[in-house]
């Protein structure tokens, strides 16, 4: 079971109650929730994968990216158009479209990797806008112009349909449990330690030997690909795509998210997530103020938790657990 | 004894209190769903007002259903496909909702029509003119505003002839009602281009939201168009015919309908505005209808000035037409009226004309006009 | 021939107002590192402001002062007021963040960008605003068979002198040697006497007030203004930036012009519904033979 880092709790038996709870209100949820609360449950998913995927090329590996969205309309994409035009099951389409987006992150991102900091944040950016107006111009009539694709089939497994906002709900949460779980045996695998090494500061990792820029690209490629599964899920839920919901401001606030929630940190990323899209959700009576008073809460969070709602411990726990798991081999 | 007594007569107290309140009519609810706040809160805004006093007036005559109020519902989609989504869900969970008027912008509209359809709940589109909406087969959309290649089919049939030109501009903003009223219109031409009296000699896209467009003018004045068509916004098409004559370009200019309105010729100046053409359906100014009148005045009686835009008008049209339906059909069941609306509502009076629907959920019957900006800067039918 | 100096023309007076803004940008970007979002909406709240002078006091100022007196106050007063509001936010919503990162800084800004945008929007409406026509002086030129205005004579050499006097200040005064000085290495700066309380208060009261200088520019030649327009500024400010090169302020306003022009370039030759996409794979090809940017310095990093 992995342990959750964070300094919010203290024992061990303390995290695992909090994680047990969390679970057993999620799955009680849909048993009492409206259509209205299930779908707002839904978009929350999204953003909490989409923090995920930012997460690991922001928050492991500290590359500035702004241009994650680029990565987001590409899985969408990829579902809407292969499955109106070959009809082809929107599940099956969920690897593909994370497929694809890996590619394209390794194609574009290859030749620009080795850019430092702030120079590589404004080629993300460019990237983010070159795709999304790419698609408004709908190259070769692929794209369906800025009306984008419409008609998307729902989800079904065999025989069941999971059309319902309950069905919807369980799909999410299922990926995001299953992307968490992946994201934590990565955080403590050989990758995830390199990756932080990479982090803390480049050219000592380069000199201990680790590839650097292979890692980074690593960084990239799954960092897409789990942006990618969540355009899928987007996708089929809201049966359309168009270029407008892929700005440069979606960038901005998945940046938000891993900022806000913590970088690296998991459990950080969905409380980050849960302030970018329940926050506009609550506070919809304040109509026009509802963004100011969104502005007030960035900049506060900010000022007395920069680390981040729930912030990666780092160094304590895990060196524990290696140097116990290296004990043990030693047998 | 005594306790049971006292009981009883609590129980029945609010027995009769409850069917009392029961009886007093709740009302009848209709949904607005539009872009309050976000890039296209003006519209969104002066479409929840012309909602709000289409029910008022609705109200003042007593109210539907013998005495129902109606009562408007408003939710913000702020012009995002995502936020539309979760707007229309909340709409067509509200209990008691009798239909709901939704939305501006096809790309909104799109996924919340798909909602609304799932739930089995009429949804009237003001502001959504995309051709592809009502290609669906979806049984509960319908809209009242026209759709893109009405206006592209009058622009064609009409307009070269009467201005005398064969060599046509078609700028568009890349926007879903910008360029789908441009890619309609660029096919209704193909029967004039075939037979050789008209040549688009320039087909392109400006970005909405930047103000210098001198650049793609110069390079449209240098292919000689003898008519200009520009299928997006009043912002930017103030700003562009501003800047196309300071650069030579002489030609007249024509805009869709939503290129001209007050807004432009304030912005544009009256030297510049005035005779500068636009394809548009009737403005609710020149509407003879009673309907009409009353709306206008009631509108510019509360806020000041009548709406700037076709399409808050068409928001108020909505509301009035589902209020009637549920008057005449005495239900606000869903499958009820939307049956209701596609066969038997033909020819009801409307602000904006005759209102009926096609099959497909297309608003009947709504004629399209040249209009001209005169000397005086009024928005006029050039005859 | 003359077809493409008029569009040079164009693409230089769109520059001009890029590397107006990227300058101001830049200060900010050069000595904390802080990408400043809300400098965009300095740039339009500057706007803004000239647009409610111009509209309330329009009788007032020009009787008294004539046409172009009005507009030179109408300028000053605008750039005041934004520095003021420069510093206040500076205060407010980043000082506190400096300890705590660069990032951070950068949602910080972001957040402050959010709230000055619709704080705008609630003040004086969602709706478009214009400058009124009649205030401002404007007649066409005709050069050699180009079609140029008045305006955008006077806006080419008001932006081109006003950042030959910012190069001036800042390549030959002391207070420009500070600012790039503290760009170059905040500790030794400080360690050679130099008050970096001192720079920033200097670069956040000069940078939002060139940002509403060129915000009352901006609304004096297209007349339009909407509450939205800084972000779109904001982004081709920072892409300046990063094309002059990194800590680079003049570098930041050659970015500006160059980017004007290749905007232009990709508009009149290529497509203008392509042509941010032009822009921006110029700018990546350009990053990629020149990881640190146009102009800027081969820094030798510390191991």
């Amino acid at each position: 079971m992995p342990a959750l880092s964070g300094s919010l709790t203290g024992s061990r038996t303390a995290r695992l109650a909090l994680m047990a709870g969390v679970i057993l209100a999620l799955v009680i949820f849909p048993f009492f929730a409206s259509d209205y609360l299930l779908d707002v449950a839904f978009f929350f998913g999204i953003y909490v994968l989409l923090g995920l995927s930012l997460n690991i090329v922001l928050g492991e590996v500290g590359l500035y990216d702004l241009g994650h969205a680029g990565f987001y309309a590409i899985g969408a994409y990829t579902t809407a158009v292969l499955n109106t035009r070959f009809g082809i099951p929107v599940l099956i389409l969920l690897p593909v479209s994370a497929l694809a987006a890996g590619l394209f992150a390794y194609l574009v991102t290859s030749p620009i990797i080795h850019l430092r900091g702030d120079y590589l944040c404004i080629v993300t950016i460019g990237m983010g806008e070159i795709v999304r107006l790419a698609l408004i111009n709908n190259p070769l009539g692929l794209t369906g112009g800025p009306n984008g694709v419409y008609g998307i089939d729902s989800p079904t497994l065999g025989f069941l349909a999971l059309d319902s906002s309950t069905g919807y709900y369980v799909l999410i949460w299922v990926v995001v449990a299953l992307s968490i779980l992946a994201l934590y045996r990565l955080q403590r695998s050989r990758i995830g330690r390199a990756w932080n090494c990479i982090r803390e500061d480049e050219i000592a990792a380069q000199a201990t030997g680790i590839d650097v820029r292979a890692y980074k690209l690593l960084a990239f490629v799954l960092g897409a690909a789990l942006a990618g599964v969540a355009g899928n899920l987007y996708a089929v839920k809201l049966m359309v795509v168009s270029p407008e919901s892929f700005t440069f401001w979606e960038s901005c606030l998945m940046f938000s998210i891993v900022l806000i929630g913590g970088m690296g940190s998991v459990p950080g990323v969905i409380i980050g997530a849960a302030a970018i899209s329940l926050f506009p959700e609550i506070f919809r009576s304040f109509a026009s103020y509802r963004l100011v008073v969104f502005g007030v809460v960035m900049i506060l969070m900010m000022m007395f938790r920069p680390g981040g709602a729930w912030p990666r411990r780092r160094g304590g726990t895990e060196a524990q657990d290696l140097i116990r798991r290296l004990g043990r081999s030693r047998g | 004894m005594k306790r049971f007594l006292a009981l009883a007569g609590a129980l029945f107290l609010v027995c009769a209190l409850a069917g009392f309140a029961a009886d007093n009519k709740p009302p009848v609810l209709i949904g607005l769903q539009g872009p309050i706040t976000g890039a296209w809160a003006y519209e969104g805004q002066m479409a929840k007002q012309s909602a709000e006093i289409a029910a008022a007036l609705i109200n003042q005559k007593g109210g539907i259903l013998g005495g129902r109020q109606v009562q408007i519902i408003v939710e913000d989609d702020a012009g995002q496909p995502q936020t539309g989504a979760l707007a229309a869900t909340k709409l067509a969970s509200q209990k008691g909702l009798a239909a709901s008027v939704s939305s501006y912008g096809s790309s909104i509209t799109e996924p919340a029509s798909n909602i609304y359809e799932k739930k089995r709940i009429v949804n009237i589109a003001y502001g959504a003119t995309a051709v592809a909406l009502t290609e669906r087969g979806l049984k509960y959309f319908f809209r009242t505003c026209s759709r893109d290649d009405s206006q592209a089919k009058f622009f064609a049939d009409y307009v070269p002839k009467k201005l005398g030109a064969h060599r046509i501009a078609i700028m568009h903003d890349n926007t879903a009602f910008g360029k789908g009223l441009a890619e309609n219109t660029r096919d209704a031409l193909k029967p004039l281009m075939d037979a050789g009296t008209v040549q688009i000699v320039y087909y392109d896209a400006i970005t909405p939201g930047e103000k210098d467009f001198h650049v793609p003018l110069t390079k449209m004045r240098e292919t000689k168009p003898d008519l200009w068509y520009y299928t997006g916004y009043y912002a930017e098409a103030a700003l562009l015919v501003t800047q196309a004559r300071e650069i030579g370009i002489t030609c007249p200019f024509v805009g869709g309908n939503a290129a001209i309105n007050a807004e432009f010729v304030k912005i544009a100046g009256l030297q510049v505005a005035k005779g500068c053409y636009m394809t548009n359906e009737p403005l609710p100014a020149d509407l003879p209808t009673p309907e009409a009148q009353e709306f206008l005045n009631a509108y510019k009686a509360k806020f000041g000035d009548i709406p700037s835009s076709p399409w808050p008008v068409y928001a108020a049209d909505a509301v009035n037409i589902i209020a009637y339906a549920v008057d005449k059909t005495g239900s606000t069941d869903g499958k009820v009226l939307a049956d209701y609306l596609r066969d038997k509502v033909n020819g009801v009076p409307g602000i904006t004309g005759k209102i009926g629907f096609t099959d497909k959920g297309d608003r009947e019957g709504v004629p399209m006009f040249l209009y001209v900006v005169d000397d005086q800067g009024n928005i006029v039918i050039s005859r | 021939m003359r077809v493409f100096l008029e569009q040079l023309a164009n693409g230089l007076t769109i520059g001009s107002f890029y590397g107006l803004i990227a300058l101001g940008y830049s200060m900010v970007y050069g000595v904390l590192k802080l990408i400043n979002f809300a400098h965009g909406d300095f740039f339009t709240l500057g706007s803004y402001l000239g647009y409610t002078m111009l509209v309330l006091g329009a009788g007032f100022v020009t009787t008294h002062l004539g046409l172009w007196g009005g507009l030179a106050v109408v300028v000053i007063v605008a750039a005041l007021c934004l520095a003021l509001v420069g510093v206040v936010v500076e205060r407010v919503a980043y000082r506190p963040i400096y300890p705590a990162g660069r990032l951070p800084a950068v949602v910080s800004a972001l957040g402050a960008s959010i709230i000055l945008q619709n704080l705008i929007m609630i003040i004086w409406g969602p709706r478009y605003q214009a400058y009124p026509a009649a205030l401002i002086p404007n007649f066409p030129i005709h050069i050699g068979g180009m079609n140029l205005t008045g305006l955008q004579i006077l806006i080419l050499c008001v932006s081109f002198a006003l950042m030959a006097i910012l190069y001036f200040v800042i390549q030959k005064t002391t207070w420009g040697a500070a600012i790039r000085a503290t760009a170059l290495d905040r500790d030794t700066a400080s360690l050679m006497g130099i008050n970096f309380n001192k720079v920033i208060r200097f670069i956040f009261t000069l940078g939002p007030a060139l940002g509403a200088l060129t915000g009352v520019m901006v609304g004096m030649y297209y007349r339009q203004i909407s509450f939205t327009m800084g972000w779109n500024y904001g982004l081709k400010a920072f892409t300046a930036t990063i094309l002059g090169g990194i800590g680079n302020l003049p570098g930041a306003m050659f970015g500006g012009l160059i980017l004007g022009v290749l905007e232009m370039l990709g508009s009149a030759y290529v497509s203008t519904a392509w042509k941010d996409v032009f822009v921006f794979l110029i700018l990546i090809l350009v990053l990629i033979f020149r990881p640190n940017g146009l102009f800027g310095e081969k820094i030798a990093e510390k191991v």
